[in-house]
């Protein structure tokens, strides 16, 4: 499908400069909320009015586009981009009954105020879309690239994700049931063994195009499944691994988005049981936390796994026999529902050192 | 890669809630957009809205539809998503297909209940059967269950230009071999939370909007939906065909977060990339279904665009002066004027149109007419910058 060549991610944890992911930073309040940089290079005028989604989003995009002559487009996947923002406007509506009210709220109430604030800070006049199919934006995202990329082969494109935990999802989120009741901290979240899970938030950025050559990963196939039936995710994985994924080698590790939620592990329990017993098995839900785009997380991981062919003790689940990462599967779902399965592999290049 | 054929449509406006009576509407020259205003909001009945005749009561009864949590928005898009469905005649086993995309486009999404979100985000104590379809995905995972789709499904929020990227992105899915068949398109309804935003902007008109007149004062609010079934070329032997999709092209104006450049960047070389990738030279197109919003900065730049990329554009008229700003299904709508155009090979006229605008001296077109076309252009620009023009061609 197409390279990946450089990354950028904010996160909960300790991934954007220097990144560090042995040491795992502990959530508070149920949360893991991202530690945000200071975003050098972004006016304060344009700052001020940006909320938290869009300032991660262009915080962790700028790094990757600043100074750079080929940009082609940007393609951002964002489930809840805009919401923070629709929320202040249509609270300005209510208290002031429809009166005089201030259009700013409105205006960055779209959910592609990332990706248009990228276009202006960038001037960058190409393509530029937002998916926002909740749990399979981001890999709508990244099939959008992979299309772009094949129509126009010297192309570059920004690909990325972001989602922020803001006051109003939360809620709605927690009155549904998706967030545990009881006190977890994110170094219990598998032990937890109930309902829910513990939210987070995230911007994750890649650049990517056709080349090869220094490229830190290789996004190799990706498929998305809408389907609540078990039966029927497990024959549509089968499939994917059988005509996608197994081409071009084993496996020798795979990524899941297990939650600590135990009325959808069950999902995740059955794409292991797919794997040959020498697969190691590693976690990434605890240091991101849930959220709609959190697959992008795992990519980032994964370009990492690739690059340093090492992974954290706490991501393991299960430690495989095979030694070092060539040929990485990445299984999420978003409740239970919409899940996205994404094959990252070694570049030809081999390890070469390059750090993220 | 393949060519992508248009198969089936369906639409539902102001101007009727099928594709045929919004073409008798077309042609008679009639205008949906009234002062009605059915919708709870302090400026419903006050200012002139494109508004769809049926109310959410009797949408429900006509499709049936009993579900919590069923939203206007996904009551419109429902109600085109059938009739273009039925229209291509596609099978259940192909709608079910793992082949067969669904790509929707909102930018209202459930946020059209506005007070019940407003109530359900403030009050710790109740909560509304809502709360999962107020995001703009909610719309295409409820049809997508309803229907039991098994292949690719895509919501995209680009604003104004929403669902002409929808189609874009579909007639892509199919080019690229992720789809056989992709039904895509949009829908939004009239909402206090839009009306309110246009509002604070002062580009909402308080009298029918004029496109590309020089006294021109602003928009109207519209609502509707519509949908076409795309399927590729070798799918469609012995079935009837409207049109082909020929060329589109996404950019950004990169200007301004709620206006558009006075060069109109991203307005011409959305437009042009449209025609690089249709392989036309732009003396080939014979009309376009312009964006033509009636605020004071789109239809000068979008006038000056045309201009610089066409010298003289081709005959052009704005169905907003129809409907109104239909915002993320007004792509998918205006796609489906555009199908009607060189089906019927025809023009429809712009409405309220009295005087150029000073220094362009552009007329839309001001009368029915049969004309003979074999390609078409619609342009779609939103805040954001985000600007699309797709073409369609007689097959």
């Amino acid at each position: 499908m197409f390279y990946i060549h450089q990354t950028c991610c904010i996160s909960p944890q300790q991934t954007y400069t220097d990144p560090d992911i042995n040491m795992l930073v502990e959530s508070a309040g149920n949360k893991l909320t991202v530690i945000e940089p200071s975003c050098e290079g972004i006016p304060m005028k344009v700052l001020r009015r940006m909320n938290k989604g869009v300032r991660i989003g262009v915080g962790a995009a700028l790094p990757l586009i600043q100074g750079l002559q080929e940009l082609s487009g940007i393609i951002i996947g964002t489930a809840n981009g805009g919401m923070e923002e629709s929320i202040l406007f249509l609270n300005q509506i209510i208290e002031y009954n429809e009166g005089i009210l201030m259009p700013g709220n409105f205006v960055q109430s779209t959910a592609n105020a990332a990706a248009s604030q990228l276009s202006l800070l960038s001037h960058n006049k190409g393509y530029n879309m937002t998916h926002v199919h909740r749990g399979t934006a981001f890999e709508n995202a990244v099939i959008d690239a992979a299309m772009m990329l094949k129509e126009n082969r010297r192309h570059s494109y920004l690909l990325g994700a972001v989602d922020e935990i803001s006051g109003y999802n939360y809620k709605f989120e927690q009155i549904e049931g998706w967030y545990k009741k009881e006190v977890v901290s994110n170094k219990h979240l598998y032990k937890s063994d109930s309902p829910g899970t513990i939210p987070g938030e995230g911007a994750v950025m890649f650049l990517v195009n056709n080349v090869k050559h220094n490229a830190l990963a290789k996004l190799a196939a990706i498929t998305t499944i809408h389907s609540e039936n078990a039966m029927t995710v497990k024959h549509i994985m089968e499939d994917f691994l059988t005509n996608h994924v197994l081409a071009e080698g084993n496996i020798d590790l795979l990524l899941t988005g297990e939650d600590g939620d135990n009325r959808f592990e069950h999902f995740y329990l059955q794409c292991e049981a797919l794997m040959d017993s020498n697969v190691t098995v590693a976690r990434f839900k605890h240091m991101s936390g849930t959220y709609p785009t959190a697959s992008a997380f795992a990519l980032w991981l994964a370009c990492r796994a690739l690059t340093s062919q090492t992974l954290p003790g706490h991501m393991i689940k299960k430690q495989g026999s095979q030694t070092g990462y060539k040929n990485i599967l990445i299984y999420n779902h978003d409740k239970g529902k919409q899940h996205s399965l994404m094959q990252v592999t070694i570049t030809a290049d081999g390890v070469h050192g390059k750090t993220l | 890669m393949s060519r992508v054929f248009i198969t089936g449509i369906g639409v539902i406006s102001a101007i009727g809630n099928r594709v045929a009576e919004n073409h008798a509407a077309l042609m008679m020259g009639k205008c949906g957009i009234s002062r009605s205003g059915g919708f709870p909001s302090k400026y419903s009945g006050i200012l002139p809205y494109g508004e769809v005749s049926l109310s959410t009561e009797e949408l429900k009864e006509r499709l049936h539809i009993n579900d919590a949590g069923i939203t206007r928005t996904m009551l419109l898009a429902i109600n085109a998503f059938d009739e273009a469905v039925q229209d291509a005649g596609l099978t259940s086993s192909q709608l079910t297909s793992g082949n067969t995309a669904l790509i929707g486009a909102t930018t209202v999404g459930g946020m059209c209940l506005t007070d019940e979100l407003y109530s359900d985000a403030n009050d710790v104590n109740k909560h509304s059967p809502f709360l999962s379809s107020y995001d703009c995905a909610s719309a295409f995972l409820y049809m997508q269950q309803r229907y039991r789709m098994n292949g690719l499904i895509n919501t995209i929020n680009t604003a104004c230009s929403s669902s002409a990227n929808a189609i874009m992105y579909g007639a892509r899915l199919i080019k690229n071999g992720f789809a056989t068949k992709a039904i895509v398109g949009g829908t939004d309804c009239l909402s206090k939370f839009t009306i309110n935003g246009f509002n604070s902007l002062h580009i909402l008109s308080s009298d029918v909007c004029m496109p590309f007149d020089e006294n021109r004062s602003g928009l109207n609010l519209g609502e509707g939906a519509a949908f076409l079934v795309l399927e590729r070329e070798t799918d469609t032997v012995n079935k009837k065909v409207y049109a082909e999709i020929t060329g589109y092209c996404n950019t950004n104006d990169a200007y301004h977060p709620s206006s558009l450049s006075g060069a109109g960047d991203g307005p011409y070389l959305a437009m042009k990339g449209a025609l690089a990738e249709a392989k036309l030279s732009p003396g080939q197109i014979g009309f376009i279904n312009a964006h033509g919003t009636a605020t004071e900065n789109n239809d000068i730049v979008e006038s000056n665009a045309m201009i610089r990329l066409f010298g003289t554009p081709p005959a052009f008229e704005s169905t907003k002066s129809n409907i109104g700003h239909t915002l993320g299904a007004s792509g998918a709508i205006e796609a489906v004027y555009c199908i009607l155009n060189l089906t019927y090979q025809e023009v429809f006229p712009s409405l309220h149109f009295k005087q150029p605008i000073t220094g362009t001296g552009l007329q839309p077109v001001l009368s029915f007419k049969k004309t003979a076309l074999t390609h078409v252009m619609s342009n779609s620009f939103g805040f954001g910058g985000n600007c699309t023009s797709l073409i369609f061609s007689k097959t």
